[in-house]
């Protein structure tokens, strides 16, 4: 497959062919493809136990599994999506592949560092399913305190170490990209001409940097805790669970934005594109982000209001809660107001995104009755919230990844995909999702409660709905590995710039050569410059 | 060539690059010891005299030494990059070996401390003897042991560079870059410091009065 | 970076930085009440401030390094402020809880 560019260059994936040249690599476009297979590797054993989960539920006895079993399923679930999957997900990859480009600089600031952090993810990696191999951990990816430190029969050092390590190699990461930002833009590329990609990217690095480390001590301090038999949080001592959940929490809760932050990236540049129209407030945007980013901080007691937390705190944590509303509303107005008259073309790319922002809008929605106090009473703890997350996580974050990816698969790989695939399973991912979650809305305010294994038999027809939509979203994830991985041999080579789109990855060959560019490219003095300023009358 | 490097010059882009790294890496470090210090906020204000009680085992005069080691081993660390930056290799070669033998020292007798304080029976979950007050003596000396723990990992690495950098300039050329490296390892070497000028107070210094 | 400040600024700082020493460990002898704590962290802060400004020169720095160096300061004063709404307005009641079998 050899693409000699247009340029002359070869492209950055003909500069050898070794494992070993992949596995030396400091080229940031390399370093995405090797995050992108390993997060792939790793998204597929969260989604294994994930329809394990879901078969079990089919029947109200716990037939398939065990209690404890279960325990460990979505345990596994759990650490493995948000750490393995989610959180390296759009950073990692499309960040790592496209910040350079977009900037057009022709690296990272911190080459060497980005390989690194690679490896420690993989180290990270090699925890984990350790960990899986040796029996697993039952205390939830939240592993609250004392069950993890006092009661917990499973594996949780190790499991705990595996978080510990993987959350270094996202620091190190953040660390890079706003370093990079600071520091490699090209001439002309000022602040307010950067996309909105690379902006969301910048705010959740900094986020990845200073919440992360947080996590990382409190769990030091819940290691040492249950090796010792003697820590803060033990209240037998005088020490203080809730204090873990603070802690955890600081870190756990800013983590939702570094998932979504990202993909509303995606969809800026995904909608602007295919809605052929300039995003509408940009500027708006690059605020609203630092605007999530920032309130993102002040938020993570609602996750605690029924563990005995002040009632004060409650109602302060309530109040800024309900204020990260705004923002995010900011956005969906934005890109409501940017398809309005645009010249839509329903692509695959572009089904993804406009999926995203439907539910991300429900997810939301859902996510300020959680915010109200005397409603989340009532909700904590029930499929309610399960369904919420996995509307802002799943039908957010993971849509978006997915659109990203196939929206610069040309420019990663040089192939085009199969469009007609593309669209259908976009199609067959929106339906299935939706099919498996929002029955869990309805399960969460009849009372089912999250993380049991059993349930009453009036909930069966609901879960069997959910499951039913499971198996359907499992097809969906499976399709693009198949026509994706078909492109690469079969599909056809893309031009530089497939789309017609904005935005300096475009100014270069498909895929890019080792250096980005040939000669430092030219900024566009206006950012999405899709059609002409609309002046108001 | 990026637009910051050509607004700098490339000399002073890549020293405002490295630093801006190390100073980002070190908000990290930052929230990293804070989720102790807030871990020790609780204890110490949920539990003001119970803590005042357990600080009194801890050693303030060797704390006190060296607290004065590590200020000295700053000064001396922060001539070690201010002639980096007039590029006298030898004497920053000296500098830092100067500065490897004070964090030695520090380490060396936190080393000792650490030692009195398993004879003591002053380890929680180990060696833990004291009955007085036992439940928060306990959890302050956890609390202790992980801060101090922490901070010697830090110093050591800190140690292992300084002198790993010193054996780099054993002779000639000095390179402009090597300053930059050695600004950035002085930034990591102050930080380690001003955590310990921290943690001083915070252990040694709770109830000394009479 | 222009050329670095002579080597007295540096002794110089070290010089207070040894001298706020001597004094906190000195008014952690007396008898000042509430103020004792309040008189170490005052100097810790002193403390590390002269190292920052002088030590890291964060005084020659550009004002993104100054950014920098505070926005961690800044995190953490949330987590101390948002953590201790909870910690001021919350009495804790010890668990009437007992340690399993073996602990």
């Amino acid at each position: 497959m050899s693409v000699i560019a247009a340029t002359g260059q070869p492209s950055y994936l003909e500069e050898g062919f070794s494992l070993w040249s992949w596995i030396t690599t400091r080229d940031h476009k390399r370093i995405a493809i090797l995050y992108m297979v390993a997060i792939t590797a790793f998204f597929f054993i969260g989604g294994a136990a994930a329809a394990m989960i879901r078969l079990e539920l089919v029947t109200p006895r716990g037939d398939l599994v065990t209690a404890d079993t279960y325990n460990k399923l979505f345990t596994v679930h759990g650490v493995v999506m948000v750490w393995f999957f989610l959180i390296p997900s759009i950073p990692a990859t499309l960040g790592n592949f496209l910040i350079p480009l977009m900037i057009g600089a022709r690296e990272v600031a911190f080459p060497r560092l980005n390989i690194l952090s690679w490896y420690i993810y993989v180290l990270g990696g090699i925890f984990v399913i350790y960990t899986l191999i040796a029996g697993g951990v039952d205390t939830g990816w939240t592993f609250y305190t004392p069950f993890s430190t006092l009661f917990s029969n499973t594996h949780v050092v190790l499991a705990v170490m595996g978080v510990f390590v993987v959350g270094f190699s996202s620091i190190l990461t953040g660390l890079n990209f706003i370093v990079t930002v600071h520091r490699m833009r090209a001439p002309g590329m000022t602040w307010f001409r950067m996309p909105l990609f690379v902006w969301a990217n910048y705010a959740t690095s900094i986020i990845m940097v200073l919440a992360t480390p947080v996590l990382a001590m409190t769990l030091v301090l819940l290691a040492l805790e249950r090796v010792l038999r003697v820590g803060i949080f033990d209240p037998a001592l005088g020490g203080d669970p809730l204090l873990f959940q603070h802690l955890f929490w600081f870190y756990s809760h800013p983590a939702v934005y570094i998932m979504v932050l990202p993909a509303m990236g995606v969809v800026s540049e995904i909608i602007t594109c295919f809605a052929r129209k300039r995003i509408f407030g940009y500027k708006f945007m690059c605020y609203a982000i630092l605007g999530i980013a920032g309130f993102g901080f002040l938020v993570w007691g609602h996750h605690m209001f029924v563990s005995g937390q002040s009632m004060y705190a409650g109602m302060v944590f309530s109040a800024l809660s309900f204020m990260v509303a705004v923002p995010s509303a900011i956005k969906v107005f934005n890109w409501t107001a940017t398809l309005y008259k645009g010249s839509i073309a329903f692509t695959a790319p572009m089904l993804y995104a406009l999926g995203f922002v439907g539910l991300f809008t429900v997810g939301g929605m859902t996510g300020l009755y959680l915010a109200a106090i005397a409603l989340d009473v009532h909700l904590t703890d029930t499929y309610f919230v399960i369904a919420h997350f996995h509307y802002i996580m799943v039908g957010g974050s993971v849509m978006a990844y997915l659109g990203g990816i196939h929206y610069w698969w040309p420019k990663v790989t040089g192939r085009m995909y199969n469009e007609a695939w593309g669209r259908v399973a976009a199609l067959i991912i929106f339906a299935g999702f939706n099919l498996t979650f929002f029955p869990q809305y309805i399960l969460g305010y009849l009372g089912m409660p999250r993380r049991y294994h059993e349930y009453p038999p009036e909930f069966q027809v609901l879960n069997i709905l959910s499951s039913a939509g499971a198996s359907i979203l499992a097809v969906g994830y499976l399709l693009p590995l198949v026509y994706l991985g078909w492109s690469l041999f079969k599909g056809p080579h893309a031009p530089p710039n497939p789309w017609d789109a904005r935005g300096l990855e475009w100014k270069t060959s498909s895929p890019p050569p080792k250096d980005n560019f040939v000669e430092t490219p030219a900024v566009d003095p206006v950012p999405y410059s899709y059609s002409p300023e609309v002046k108001p009358a | 060539m990026s637009a910051a490097a050509r607004e700098m010059g490339p000399g002073e882009w890549r020293e405002q690059t490295s630093s801006l790294g190390m100073w980002v890496f070190l908000a990290t470090e930052v929230m990293f010891f804070g989720a102790v210090f807030l871990a020790y906020l609780y204890l110490r204000t949920q539990y003001p005299d119970a803590v005042s009680e357990a600080s009194r085992h801890t050693h303030e005069w060797m704390g006190t030494m060296n607290t004065a080691i590590l200020l000295t081993s700053s000064f001396s660390m922060a001539l070690a990059v201010r002639f980096s930056q007039i590029a006298k290799r030898q004497t920053v070669q000296r500098l830092l070996w100067v500065t490897a033998a004070l964090g030695a020292a520090f380490l060396a007798l936190k080393l000792t401390e650490y030692t009195m304080e398993w004879h003591e029976g002053l380890v929680p979950g180990l060696h833990f003897t004291i009955a007085r007050n036992a439940r928060v003596t306990q959890l302050f000396f956890f609390l202790y042991f992980l801060a101090t723990g922490v901070h010697a990992v830090h110093l050591a690495i800190g140690v292992a560079t300084v002198l790993w950098m010193s054996w780099r300039l054993r002779k000639p050329p000095f390179p402009d870059w090597r300053a930059d490296e050695i600004d950035v390892l002085g930034l990591y070497w102050h930080f380690v410091d001003a955590i310990w000028i921290f943690l001083y107070p915070l252990f040694y210094l709770v109830s000394l009065q009479a | 970076m222009n050329s670095p400040p002579p080597v007295r600024v540096y002794a110089v700082t070290w010089a207070a930085l040894m001298l706020l020493l001597v004094a906190t460990f000195v008014a952690a002898h007396l008898r000042l009440g509430p103020f004792n704590p309040v008189v170490a962290l005052a100097i810790a802060v002193a403390k590390v401030v002269l190292v920052a400004l002088f030590f890291m020169h964060l005084k020659r720095s550009s004002a993104l390094i100054v950014l920098f160096a505070l926005v961690g300061l800044f995190a953490l004063a949330i987590l101390f402020g948002l953590s201790g709404a909870d910690y001021a307005t919350r009495s804790i009641h010890p668990a009437p809880w007992v340690a399993p079998a073996g602990y």
